[in-house]
């Protein structure tokens, strides 16, 4: 197709786009600002966006004002990572089933799950308690991976069977045919293919992971040393003053082991890893 | 090696019965064809062959045991796809070993067996390459590569060719009938095209509605066909069909009288033909002859003339408005719109009754043995 655009529709595509950044990044360029001066300059009026004082001084004490901030930042990768295996684990063969064999009640199994992510862990917290109480996972890693990876699992299930779907039957056929059998088909045909939509799963549900641990941490563990950073980052809230730079520098810095998960991971979603498998 | 044979063989999704109770009996290195409408039931045939799809009823013996529970690869058989149903993670190397790795075979014989695969097939040097790399031609030849390479006593093959365009097709399928002679594996090959049905097959099945229309070989399946479907199905462009009625029935043929009064007597075996019984007669665009004085004469008004240098293809609706079509020379004196004559040697004609039934031509069918 032939895409020609007359400027003033290109000005509004750029413009519209423009405005979408700036609200999605501008939070970021603040906190960024922020991070980068003495509290002190931090409540400046008038507001500049540039002040002459910027330093990465706070990006150096935050270390010693919150001494566990390391152990914080590796908690939360560490609870995210776990979440993320264990509901890869469970996705990857329900999706594969709901995609791929007939039994009674499958689809109702599906819209059930659906349903349940609805409603959202917020409303299930009291319950949860009371289910993590008596298996007695309270203050331990597990209360916060385990309803992490629960509550991520039907979004997983409902992407990853949307692409086994696209994936041709006649290539399991081919594989039967072949005489290989249905795990072997599996391991060795389905899942190399499927990976691109693997890789889109795994993100979605590590940022899902990252972003959820604030509500599970908060609610079923109570050991410091256990807390993952969002959580952790309450210690910059200090007797008399909230030391804002430290707090942005410590945030932002917590946000590095998402960026680098995304950066490693996206080069596998590559479009086209399907090309050539069948007659188009 | 690779004798099969259907009997009672059905198959029904829910309570459509897409097969209807089939016996067949394919010989040990026959090239078989199946051809028939599209939706008539030729994939899902091929796929209970192969054991991808359970048969309702009835067995299937491939050399002498009933192979209905068995899975593909212990029937011996191997399967090429209507898409070509590669691994495009794999290289072409890994896609055609891949049923040597599911058998754990060693490595020297992978290697050996893979070359040798490549070699017959002129895959050589693209052995390295993925599946996407590779023109249509090529991914069908790696399609057949995998399947050959585990040396399989029957091969199935499900429209291989649909997807490539003419000249490809031309040359594959050239290919695949060299490949069969090479090899000798009984052969069963899926397609709507009425030329690799003629070229390619030993033996034609046609089906209709998840039924055996008629078995044969291609030239007694367009000389003799049993019914108008078979006659309408099998032969390009497609057989004409003008209703008649009966006048008389002899032992030497049938006379019978057009819509527009004039006569002709068909050589055919009278059977149950009486006098005043509505039948219907076939004649081949091919052996109507433009301004001819053969025989019988019909009068035509050509509508569409498509003239493609060494023959004339004429698209004509007779008098009463049955719609024709006459293949004449490249020179043929016709216009759109101009009332022309067109004849027949009545020996050349078919005869189909009210049921569809053809009554049996006076066709001396070792003719064509001698051409074999
Ligand atoms: N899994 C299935 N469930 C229900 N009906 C099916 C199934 N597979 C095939 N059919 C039906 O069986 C009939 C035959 O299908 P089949 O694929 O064998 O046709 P075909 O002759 O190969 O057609 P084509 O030439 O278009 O490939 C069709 O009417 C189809 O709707
Ligand atoms: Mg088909």
């Amino acid at each position: 197709m032939i895409s020609k655009y007359k400027w003033w529709e290109l000005v509004i595509t750029y413009t519209g786009m423009a405005l979408f950044l700036t609200f999605i990044l501008a939070p970021f360029a603040e906190a960024l600002m922020v991070s980068l001066r003495p509290i002190d300059s931090v409540f400046r009026v008038p507001y500049r966006f540039f002040t002459d004082n910027m330093t990465i001084q706070p990006y150096i004490d935050m270390w010693t004002s919150v001494p566990k901030l390391g152990r914080y930042i590796l908690n939360s990768f560490f609870i995210s990572c776990a979440v993320t295996a264990l509901a890869l684990a469970c996705i990857i063969p329900a999706a594969y089933s709901f995609a791929r064999f007939n039994y009674r009640f499958r689809d109702g199994f599906l819209v059930a799950f659906l349903a349940v992510n609805m409603v959202g862990a917020a409303v299930l917290i009291i319950p949860l308690y009371k289910l993590m109480f008596s298996l007695g996972i309270l203050n331990t890693y597990w209360a916060m991976i385990i309803p992490g990876a629960a509550f991520s699992v039907p979004t997983g299930i409902f992407l990853m069977r949307s692409y086994f779907l696209r994936i041709p039957r006649e290539l399991e056929d081919a594989a039967y045919v072949d005489g290989a059998s249905r795990l072997y088909t599996l391991r060795r045909v389905i899942l190399p293919v499927a990976l691109p939509g693997i890789m889109v799963v795994t993100i979605a549900t590590f940022i899902a992971a990252y972003a959820q641990q604030f509500l599970f941490a908060l609610t079923f563990n109570s050991v410091t040393d256990y807390h993952p950073l969002p959580v952790g980052l309450y210690q910059f809230f200090g007797r008399e003053r909230v030391l804002w730079n430290e707090l942005m520098a410590a945030s932002l810095v917590g946000i590095l082991p998402v960026l680098m998960v995304y950066v490693f991971l996206q080069r596998y979603i590559v479009a086209g890893l399907t090309a050539g498998a069948v007659k188009e | 090696m690779g004798h099969l044979i259907l009997s009672g063989v059905s198959k029904s999704f829910g309570s459509a019965e897409v097969i209807k109770p089939t016996d067949l009996e394919i010989v040990d290195g026959e090239f078989t064809v199946f051809v028939g409408p599209s939706g008539c039931g030729k994939s899902t045939m091929l796929r209970m062959i192969a054991g991808l799809e359970e048969i309702t009823s009835g067995t299937i013996e491939i050399d002498g045991k009933v192979v209905n529970n068995l899975a593909p690869v212990k029937r011996g058989i191997s399967m090429v796809f209507q898409s070509y149903a590669l691994y495009p993670h794999m290289s072409v190397y890994e896609n055609i070993a891949f049923p040597l790795r599911v058998a754990r075979e060693k490595q020297p014989e992978v290697d050996r067996l893979v070359n040798r695969a490549a070699e017959v097939l002129k895959l050589t040097d693209r052995l390295k390459h993925r599946p996407g790399e590779l023109s249509g031609g090529q991914r069908q030849r790696v399609a057949i590569g995998r399947a050959i390479v585990r040396e399989p006593s029957v091969f199935l093959f499900d429209e291989p060719l649909s997807n490539l365009d003419a000249a490809l097709r031309a040359e594959m399928r050239v290919e695949l009938s060299r490949l069969h002679s090479k090899l000798g594996n009984t052969m069963i090959y899926v397609t709507h095209d009425q030329i690799e049905a003629m070229t390619m097959a030993d033996k034609i099945v046609v089906l209709r509605d998840g039924r055996i229309e008629q078995v044969g070989s291609p030239l007694e399946l367009y000389h003799k066909p049993n019914n108008r479907f078979v006659a309408g199905f099998i032969g390009n462009p497609n057989m004409n069909f003008l209703p008649v009625t009966c006048k008389s029935a002899d032992p030497e043929g049938v006379r019978v009288t057009f819509a527009d009064g004039s006569e002709a007597v068909v050589a055919v075996d009278c059977g149950d033909a009486r006098p005043g019984d509505k039948l219907e007669l076939g004649i081949r665009p091919d052996a109507l002859r433009i301004g001819g004085d053969d025989a019988a004469g019909l009068k035509l008004v050509p509508e569409v003339v498509e003239r493609l240098g060494n023959q004339t293809v004429i698209y004509a609706i007779a008098p009463d408005g049955t719609p024709l079509c006459v293949v004449g020379d490249g020179f043929a004196e016709v216009r759109p719109g101009q009332q022309v004559a067109a004849s027949f040697a009545p020996a050349d004609a078919h005869l189909f009754g009210k049921d569809g039934a053809a009554f049996a031509r006076n066709f001396d069918l070792s003719r064509l043995d001698r051409l074999a």
